[in-house]
């Protein structure tokens, strides 16, 4: 169980997906109860971060939500984030199936970064787009009972299914004893890690920060 | 309930010494085998900026000068993070500039917005600070030349 029972639990949640998926706008929506227009709001420069104080079955909850960019030139910044993370909320675009076919390729990099304990939920953003839909909610559904992953489709722009996604993800990971096992230990846990490469797909200039320095030769002196 | 404004993230955290290396080791790979990449130089620029020693952040910020010089494509992120480079460096001018320049091309960026407050609030408190100074200044100055007022009058 969370400590203590009148302070505020500390949740660390972060927003990953393809660039322009709209979790940036997820996040203006529920801290801000806001919404940019596509053309106004630009593209997260690695990584922006919000505190959002909330109440979760009577219990207060200081959220520190951080969103990172989807740019496939930020992984190797927005991968330093990762790190005591208890939940993760990953979004894709239900009218844009290129966003959708993406997410294994988001898993794979969480299976790098964070413990299997850490709460998932997959987020099908922008369904206020339903005449450009390209992922159904059966296939949205589907793929994330199998990844494991808490479900819910949304709309940044009409708020549609917002809040509950974050009042979900939370309320999980307040009953996931193992997210509370110990300080410093939140969740964050000696991730798997085969090689540098395998986290971020290989592609050139993005580095696994964690990557175990031994294996490379001459490592720098400890002189 | 409003957010807690303003933060910049990427000013708040430090990567870890072994973090910083990774970089760093990839970045003198390349520039030996004679070709570095952006994408390398930037990672490696984005985390000098981070450290908390100077001289890292002051090389970050060189390094993110010549990217913005010849990469067009990667001017925003350059303009950000040299905005918050000077930021942590405490050349809130410099900052301000920087942030500027991204402000004018993006004028809705809630990024830039937060850093700007961010660099305001330091120059507003450095203003409280130096008119303090100015005012503890006079405050020194109105004591000596009353203690020289008065010891003149004495002496008469």
């Amino acid at each position: 169980m969370p400590p203590a029972e009148n302070s505020p639990i500390n949740v660390k949640l972060l927003l990953i997906g393809n660039s322009s998926v709209g979790k940036s706008s997820l996040l203006l929506r529920f801290s801000d109860a806001q919404w940019l227009p596509e053309d106004e709001s630009s593209a997260t420069i690695g990584v922006d971060f919000r505190v959002h104080k909330m109440n979760v079955n009577g219990k207060k909850v200081k959220l520190s939500i951080w969103d990172t960019a989807g740019q496939e030139r930020f992984r190797t910044i927005t991968s330093s984030y990762y790190r005591g993370a208890q939940g993760i909320i990953l979004v894709y675009d239900v009218a844009n199936r290129d966003s959708f076919d993406a997410l294994p390729r988001w898993y794979s990099e969480l299976e790098t970064y964070v413990s299997s304990s850490v709460v998932k939920i997959l987020v099908g953003n922008k369904v206020d787009k339903e005449f450009s839909r390209q992922v159904s909610t059966t296939e949205g559904q589907q793929f994330a009972q199998r990844m494991n992953s808490l479900f819910v489709e949304a709309s940044a722009k009409t708020s549609v299914g917002v809040k509950e996604a974050f009042e979900e993800v939370v309320s999980k990971i307040i009953d996931t004893p193992e997210l509370w096992a110990s300080v410093g230990d939140k969740g964050a846990k000696t991730p798997k890690r085969s090689d540098a490469t395998s986290a971020t797909g290989g592609m050139p200039g993005n580095i696994d920060l964690s990557a175990d320095q031994s294996t490379q030769a001459d490592g720098g002196c400890g002189c | 309930m409003p957010t807690e404004l303003p933060y910049a993230a990427d000013a708040e955290v430090s990567l870890s010494y072994d973090e910083l290396e990774v970089l760093r080791l990839q970045y003198e790979k390349e520039v030996e085998a004679g070709h570095v990449t952006i994408q390398t130089k930037f990672n490696y620029a984005w985390g000098l900026v981070k450290s908390p020693v100077s001289e890292d952040q002051v090389e970050g910020v060189r390094l993110l000068q010549e990217i913005y010089r010849s990469e067009p494509a990667r001017r925003r992120e350059c303009l950000y993070y040299l905005a918050l480079g000077h930021y942590k460096m405490g050349n809130y001018d410099d900052a301000k500039k920087f942030n500027g320049l991204l402000l004018e091309k993006e004028p809705s960026n809630l990024q830039a917005h937060s850093l700007q407050t961010l660099v305001d609030q330091r120059l507003a408190r450095d203003g409280y600070i130096g008119m303090a100074l100015a005012g503890g200044a006079a405050a020194i100055g109105t004591i000596l030349l009353a203690g020289l007022i008065r010891r003149a009058t004495r002496s008469k």
